[in-house]
Formats: C-alpha cells, sequence, structure tokens
C-alpha cells in the first residue's frame, strides 16, 4: 500500500512559498505564520498557568525556529503546518513547566555580560572590552547561520542562560556533558568561521 | 583542556584564586587568548541580542494580532446578539467617537511631534577629546546614523545594566525610529530608578505613548503626566501645559 503523504492545505502552502522567497514576501511570510497560530499563546496561558510574556516567549521562539526549519528545507510536509508547530510548541512549554519546577531560580536569567564581567580584574575587564568592542557583530551573526540548526540551536540555548543539564532534557541529548562538548565544538566551529572570514577581509 | 573550556570555567567560576589570577593576567600577556574570551562573550552576547531582536519583531505583530482579535471578540459577542441595537447604536458612537478621537489624537501626536522635533533632533555631547562608547553613540546620531546609534547605546545597556544614560538613549533613538514599543521598554526601565536626582523616564513614557498613538494609549499617556506634575518630575512644564489642551 503507497504511504500517503499529506500535501499541504492551500493556506499552508501560501505561507511556506513566502518564507522560501526573500525580501518583503519573507516578511510577510513570517507575519502570515505568526498570526496564524498565535492563538496557542491564550491557550498555553490558560492549559499551563504562564504568565502572557512567558507564553508570548515561548510561542516567538517556536516561530523563529519553524521558519529556520522551513528555509533549510527541513520541514518534510508529513504532517500539517499547524500540527508540526503545535508539537515544537508544546514541547517547547513542557519543558518551561519542568524547569519552573526543578529550577525555578534558572529559568530566563542568564548570567548577564555585566554580571560576568563583575568577577573579572580591572586591568583584564578593559582589556576584553576593548577587544570586544572590535568584534564584527555582524559577522558573528552571518556564521552563526552556516554553523547547521542544531549547533544554532545549542548556542541559543546557552546565550539564554539555561544549564547543560537543563539543554540535555529540551534537545533530548543523553546528558549534561554531551551538551557540553557539543556545545564547546559549536563555538569552536564558530570560531574558525569567523576568523577564516576576518583573515580573508584583511587580507 | 582547550581553550574554550578553560574560558567558561572560568565564566562560571570553577577556577581556584590563584588560578582565576592566572587567568587574568594571561589575558594581560597573551593577545591571542584574550582574543580568545573576547569572542567568547560577544557571541553570547550578539545571540542574547538576537534573540531579543527577533522576539521584538514579533511583539509587534502580536499586539497588533490582540487587537484585532479583541474586536473580533466584541463584534461576534455582542453585535451578534443585539446586532439591530448594536449596529444604530455603533454607528451613533462610532460619529461621536470617531469625531472625538480623531481631533484628540491628531493634537496629542502633534504635540508629542513638535517636542521630538524640537528636543530629539540632536543631542548634546560632551566638549573634549575623550572618546566614549556613549559619545560616539550620540556622535552617531548627531549625524542621523541612527540604527548604528541605537546598536551602539543598547550594547552598552547590555553591557552595565545600571547604565541609566545608555538607557535613556537608547530610548530616544528607538522613539525616533519608530520603534515604540523598544521606547517604551526602555523609558520603563528607567523609571524604575527611582534614586536619579532628574529622572525624565515616566515623561518620555508618555511622550512615546502620545506618539504611538493606539487606543488606550492617549489616555495612559495622560495618567503618566499627572504623576509627572504631582511628583514633580522632569517633563512638568510641559505635562502642565499639555494636560491644559487636553
Amino acid at each position: 500500500m503507497p504511504f500517503h503523504q499529506p500535501t499541504p492545505n492551500s493556506s499552508d502552502r501560501d505561507i511556506i512559498n513566502n518564507l522560501l522567497q526573500d525580501g518583503i514576501n519573507r516578511k510577510k511570510g513570517e507575519e502570515q505564520l505568526f498570526s496564524q497560530y498565535a492563538y496557542f499563546i491564550e491557550q498555553a496561558i490558560h492549559k499551563y498557568s504562564f504568565q502572557e510574556d512567558e507564553a508570548f516567549n515561548i510561542y516567538a521562539d517556536t516561530i523563529i525556529a519553524a521558519i529556520a526549519r522551513i528555509i533549510n528545507h527541513c520541514f518534510e510536509g508529513r504532517s500539517s503546518l499547524k500540527t508540526w508547530l503545535y508539537q515544537i510548541f508544546h514541547n517547547k512549554c513542557v519543558d518551561l513547566v519542568r524547569k519552573k519546577t526543578t529550577n525555578k531560580d534558572s529559568v530566563n536569567h542568564a548570567l548577564s555580560i555585566s554580571a560576568m564581567f563583575m568577577q573579572m580584574a580591572d586591568t583584564a575587564k578593559s582589556v576584553i572590552q576593548e577587544m570586544m568592542e572590535r568584534t564584527d557583530r555582524e559577522l558573528v551573526k552571518q556564521k552563526l547561520k552556516e554553523i547547521g540548526e542544531n549547533c544554532r540551536q545549542l548556542l541559543m540555548q546557552w546565550a539564554e542562560g539555561f544549564s547543560d543539564k537543563e539543554i540535555a532534557a529540551t534537545m533530548e541529548y543523553k546528558t549534561a556533558d554531551v551538551v557540553k562538548t557539543s556545545r564547546l565544538r559549536c563555538l569552536e566551529k564558530l570560531k574558525q568561521l569567523y576568523k577564516k572570514d576576518k583573515i580573508s577581509s584583511i587580507g | 583542556m582547550d581553550n574554550m573550556e578553560y574560558i567558561e570555567t572560568y565564566f562560571n567560576e570553577e577556577l581556584s584564586p590563584e588560578r582565576k589570577k592566572e587567568f587574568e593576567q594571561r589575558i594581560a600577556t597573551d593577545p591571542v587568548f584574550a582574543e580568545e574570551v573576547a569572542f567568547y562573550l560577544s557571541t553570547k552576547q550578539v545571540i542574547a541580542m538576537e534573540m531579543m531582536e527577533d522576539r521584538e519583531r514579533f511583539k509587534e505583530i502580536y499586539t497588533e494580532y490582540k487587537q484585532g482579535n479583541s474586536l473580533k471578540r466584541q463584534k461576534t459577542s455582542l453585535v451578534r446578539k443585539l446586532w439591530p441595537w448594536a449596529a444604530a447604536a455603533a454607528v451613533l458612537a462610532g460619529i461621536i467617537f470617531g469625531w472625538n478621537a480623531w481631533f484628540s489624537s491628531s493634537s496629542t501626536k502633534e504635540l508629542a511631534d513638535k517636542f521630538v522635533e524640537q528636543n530629539f533632533q540632536t543631542l548634546p555631547v560632551t566638549m573634549g577629546n575623550k572618546e566614549d562608547s556613549l559619545q560616539a553613540g550620540l556622535h552617531l546620531f548627531n549625524e542621523g546614523r541612527l540604527e548604528e546609534a541605537l546598536k551602539q547605546f543598547e550594547i552598552m545597556a547590555m553591557n552595565d545594566e545600571s547604565s541609566v544614560e545608555a538607557k535613556k538613549y537608547a530610548g530616544i533613538v528607538s522613539l525616533r525610529l519608530g520603534q515604540y514599543d523598544k521606547a517604551i521598554n526602555y523609558f520603563s526601565q528607567l523609571e524604575n530608578y527611582t534614586r536619579l536626582y532628574a529622572n525624565p523616564g515616566k515623561f518620555y513614557h508618555a511622550l512615546t505613548l502620545m506618539k504611538r498613538n493606539r487606543p488606550g494609549d492617549t489616555e495612559t499617556a495622560k495618567q503618566l503626566l499627572r504623576q509627572v506634575v504631582e511628583n514633580n518630575l522632569v517633563g512638568k512644564e510641559d505635562a502642565e501645559k499639555w494636560l491644559r489642551k487636553w
């Protein structure tokens, strides 16, 4: 019996087509996708007793992740856009619930850069600050897109302040140690890509 | 242990005091290592900022979505049940409120436009040779390079969360760029610094609401301006003038 793959409905197709284009159409697609299922936010507020900003952040992150996957042709269309999106959203909601119950203090409390600087001696601090100001942030952003979706997700969770243990639970890694090794490898990969471009731009 | 891991153990405070000192000395003497530390921190900052910007972008879409949704809800629940009466009342109310809103909104927006034009076209720069990040941001602003100025102030605000000036200017540039939600966010943060001698946070917050001019903004702006007058805050004179005109 042949495997039946559902074809996306016209509204899904419209959104995906727009997202796969550049410029205004991409932007339009992003807005369409966000607005189409924005009612998930309200559902999460009622279902999980989230604050509105918590539910919004989860939904926005869902949309950002979904857009990246669609653009990279990782959405296979095996289910409708709604089902697929809800699955991502639901997983993120469950993660937040889990994090809230296990480690209330660490939720969404990234160790800010200023807090990281606080522990540094003044001489070292000024050297680093000067170097950070020279960092080509646009190039870092650009290279982030080249390290692969999994790496990007890992670094995003890290930048948001989640521990390796929490990331392991969210992204289905076996242990926190595996997360740490993979994350540092991603960081190293990003650094090499950045350096390579930086050197060629100088040369 | 490679450098990235070593750097991380430092920021996770897993090093002994001696090794911590060693780490900091290495920053001062080994530029390649220092570059790696700077890259580690910059990357974390760039990603966090990008996430914030992405969410900010969707926040505006969400606000529009909510407004549209509440209108839809009103329509389905009330208008469907009492539609003939509602239709008649809506026409009448529409004429009255529409007329009223048209005049009041255009005048409050005009007041805000005028203030922005008079006060936020150029910002004062300190005279002197020292070029710090804040001054660099102000120069960019005065040269009309608003996007770059905003980036500069946002980085400063992020690097040093207690930087009141950076937040104030980030708010002002966002206001000039028409990024009202972002401006409100910065000015609200500014309002919370209660120990400041002169804090324009509340006044600028009201000003931004007047510029944004969404339903309910004028009323909230009015309340904020009343608080500015009552508590003798920065912007009191303008607040009094505007409240008299309303």
